[in-house]
């Protein structure tokens, strides 16, 4: 392996012809032999930086020009070196280009960019288009149209989204909402492999951004709303052939963490078989632990990270125990499946607190020797920092202060310390517990930016109240036994993007939002951090000081992921989705009524007002700064 | 030429069983014109788009009393309704069933036919599951929504304290039940 600690400028903005020979290269490269060891190089924040981070960036990720993975780079970073577009000069940005896709249901996830060419999956029905940069408008090449179920849409628990694709040796690849997996030639759009992984009618959806990694690609499913069993599951990159399935519940066996390799770092998550043991007889076969936020690989490891979600059923009571391995994050090998580590963020969790969320790789001094963290800003309130090689709490301070069901983390335990005034029960109703169960912040992704050594969360401020009824399992409809109302928390805005110094474990400033941030964050070399909010602003801040440098309205509600890349012009560019809805967003729809709070699983109490700020909306923007 | 008749025996006799029921009439209908093309039930077809088939008119055997809509009320939490529509039906995974659309039709066999055999996107089908008296009692609830009769109705909402009526049934005061 390589190390280049400094990146020189000429790579950071290369312009096209360097990101054509890195593309060419890694074509090559994944051609001859996808799995081999991977030249590991290290994206630094140069001069700008006084903290010491690095966060690794291989060729497979593409050159820093385009976009290959959904979630920008391996690491999660969704930093980008490109540095055309500062400070200085972001208030020039205007439109190039704008599409609508004709599905005006929640955009989130991001595009692609490979070569001359961006890709865009929509939400159901899963289009998938096509569009050549080198033409005016970005004229489009083709457009692919997968054709799934359409029982999938009612079963979907928050809104009909799909999170993005991946690009790797000549293939996009992205799951449909109905649980299948498919891969596109990207030069013809023809499709080279189909696969199905779970069953519609039970509950079972897809909406994560399926992630290629080496030679496989990885997915898992939603519906922990419809008490189905999470899964994560590896796939031949060439074929679409199953090659292993870690379930969230249930043995070691078929939590594949059965080998010698596995060695959680805390004894609470130590012990054979605890995915059964941990859960009332047979409740484990209903019991969540979804997996539908993002994957992050550490190519120095050799180890893929991600996060599951909610037990089911939502109502504690009728689950006693910790119910593993719902709410942990966990370290596996990509090539078997086989888990290395896991750590229960939440155990016996009474709130919905899915820990789905980015796990951001970067090695950083802690304590003054340099290590290899995992960065993971929680549902919770919490951000968690974990060595990533053992799976240790290092730290966990709460980035939103309204937090309240736990005081704080146990780093010898690895336990939260539970505010049990605030933990819900059958037949009971708890009242203000914050943040709601679409967190203090959801699965939108956070940026880092080794630069500045800060981390942009994109967080809201809601609160709710829980009570906690029966429930029944009844297969392909929701197993909840809750009756949530959310409200907005204390203080006088419901968003925020926070930005949080990660070695001191404090934020640094804020930026108050009037409705949820529900939009990913990007972070440039520029030092420019761009998100979009709820009522359709798409705004630039300094990323030093979150002052406001630009901002533009766009058609509808944000909720997609803001990326940046080179144009077949060599010139920067920022790509991003306008078209409101998921969880809270949804509310701005028709289909959602104002005069009942406890609709959209209670999100209506808190996000209703969207309905007077914007609509429904299905628009792709790309922004360029215009030729002198 | 054939008389048309509502077709209401199959189910008038079924629900004859009922506590509730009333007794259904069956009503003669106008002559069809000359030359009308008439469909396999007898009945005069149209150019305007209508439903799958024919439907079989019958109206709710339970009336909206405090009772039967409190006991629909519990139906639609207890099999999970509320998960997919809404604490008090404004919508999530499935729409709305308080505001005035109605995809399927607002007649009481629309909204039963719904339950009964599932709609497209992902409503699943409860006619083999559930006893048709209860399927009528959630019936009765769905059409109570946002009206004076509701049962349970929702708290007000804090960040959208006066909602615009939503609901227009004809002889029903609108926007009575909830919103605060």
């Amino acid at each position: 392996m390589t190390e280049t600690d400094e990146r020189t400028n000429d790579r950071h903005t290369g312009g096209r012809h360097a990101a054509r020979l890195a593309l060419l290269a890694a074509a090559a490269g994944l051609a001859a032999a996808p799995a081999v060891a991977q030249d590991v190089e290290y994206v630094t924040g140069g001069d700008g930086s006084g903290n010491g981070m690095r966060i690794a960036r291989t060729a497979a990720a593409g050159p820093p020009g385009e976009v290959w993975l959904p979630t920008g780079d391996f690491a999660n970073s969704r930093y980008s070196e490109l540095d055309q577009i500062t400070t200085e000069n972001v208030a020039n940005l205007q439109v190039e280009t704008t599409w609508s896709t004709g599905i005006p249901r929640g955009h989130e996830g991001q595009p692609l960019v490979v070569g001359d060419t961006m890709y865009v999956v929509t939400p159901y029905p899963n289009y998938l288009f096509a569009y050549d940069m080198t033409q005016p408008g970005f004229a489009l090449k083709w457009k692919f149209e997968p054709h799934p179920d359409p029982t999938a849409v009612g079963k979907a628990c928050c809104d009909i989204v799909n999170r993005g694709a991946s690009y790797a040796d000549g293939k996009i690849v992205y799951a449909t909402l109905d649980t299948n997996v498919v891969a596109v030639d990207a030069e013809d759009g023809s499709l080279l492999w189909k696969t199905r992984l779970g069953n519609v009618e039970e509950g079972e959806t897809t909406t994560m951004a399926a992630m290629i990694v080496k030679d496989k690609v990885i997915v898992g499913n939603s519906g922990g709303e419809l008490g189905v069993r999470g899964w994560l599951k590896g796939l031949d990159l060439d074929t679409g052939e199953v090659l292993w399935t870690a379930y969230s519940t249930g043995t070691d066996e078929e939590t594949l963490m059965a080998g010698e390799q596995f060695e959680p770092f805390y004894p609470k998550d130590q012990g054979e078989d605890l995915g059964v043991s941990s859960w009332p007889p047979d409740q484990w076969k209903l019991g969540g632990g979804t997996v539908w936020g993002w994957i992050s690989y550490d190519p120095t490891e050799d180890l893929l990270y991600y996060g599951t979600g909610n037990p089911g059923v939502w109502n504690p009571d009728l689950r006693p125990g910790e119910n593993k391995w719902s709410i942990s994050i966990i370290a596996r090998d990509p090539d078997d499946g086989q888990a290395r580590w896991a750590w229960q963020v939440v155990p016996h969790d009474a709130w919905d607190y899915d820990e789905i969320m980015e796990n951001i790789l970067v090695d950083m001094p802690w304590n003054g020797e340099m290590r290899k963290l995992l960065v993971h800003p929680g549902r919770t309130g919490f951000v968690f920092v974990l060595d990533r090689v053992t799976g240790e709490l290092l730290s966990a301070e709460k980035f939103h202060q309204a937090t309240n069901w736990a005081d704080e983390y146990d780093l010898e335990t690895g336990y939260p310390l539970v505010n049990e005034a605030k933990r819900t029960h059958l037949g009971q109703t708890t009242f203000d517990i914050c943040p709601s169960s679409t967190g203090a912040k959801e699965f939108v992704p956070s940026a880092l930016s080794p630069r500045t050594g800060l981390l942009y969360i994109p967080a809201h401020n809601f609160c709710m109240s829980y009570k906690a009824i029966e429930a029944n399992y009844i297969a392909g409809t929701p197993y909840l036994g809750a009756d949530v109302v959310m409200k907005p928390g204390p203080g006088n805005y419901k968003g925020k993007l926070v930005a949080w110094d990660v070695a001191e474990a404090r934020e640094v400033w804020r930026v108050e939002e009037p409705y949820a941030v529900y939009s990913g964050v990007l972070a440039t070399a520029g030092d420019v951090v761009f998100y979009g909010t709820l009522d359709g602003w798409f705004k630039a801040v300094d990323a030093t000081n979150g002052e406001e440098l630009w901002k533009f309205k766009t058609g509808s509600g944000i909720v997609g992921n803001p990326i940046t890349f080179l144009g077949p012009d060599g010139r920067q560019r920022i790509a991003i989705y306008s078209g409101i809805g998921g969880w809270v967003g949804a509310n701005a729809f028709e289909s959602i009524s104002a005069d009942d709070p406890t609709a959209a699983l209670g999100t209506t109490g808190a996000a209703a007002d969207l309905k007077k700020v914007t609509a429904p909306g299905d628009l792709l923007y790309v922004f360029s700064i215009p030729e002198q | 030429m054939m008389k048309r008749f509502a077709l209401t025996l199959p189910v008038a006799v079924s629900i004859l069983t009922l506590p509730a029921c009333q007794p259904q009439e069956t009503t003669e209908a106008e002559p069809a014109p000359a030359g009308a093309l008439m469909d396999l039930t007898g009945r005069v077809m149209g150019t305007q788009p209508g439903p799958d088939r024919p439907l079989i008119e019958v109206d709710n055997p339970y009336d909206s009393t405090p009772n039967v809509l409190q006991e629909g009320r519990r139906l639609f939490v207890w099999f999970n309704c509320y998960g997919c529509h809404g604490g008090r039906a404004g919508g999530g995974m499935g729409p709305s069933l308080r505001d005035a659309t109605w995809l399927y039709g607002s007649a009481d066999q629309d909204i039963f036919d719904s339950i009964a055999e599932g709609r497209r996107y992902g409503m699943p089908a409860w006619g083999t599951k559930l006893p048709v008296e209860q399927m009528w009692k959630l019936t009765a609830y769905i059409k109570s929504l946002d009206t004076p009769m509701e049962p349970e109705p929702p708290p007000p909402n804090p960040v959208y304290p006066n909602p615009p009526p939503r609901r227009d049934i004809p002889g029903v005061t609108a926007g009575g039940g909830g919103g605060g």
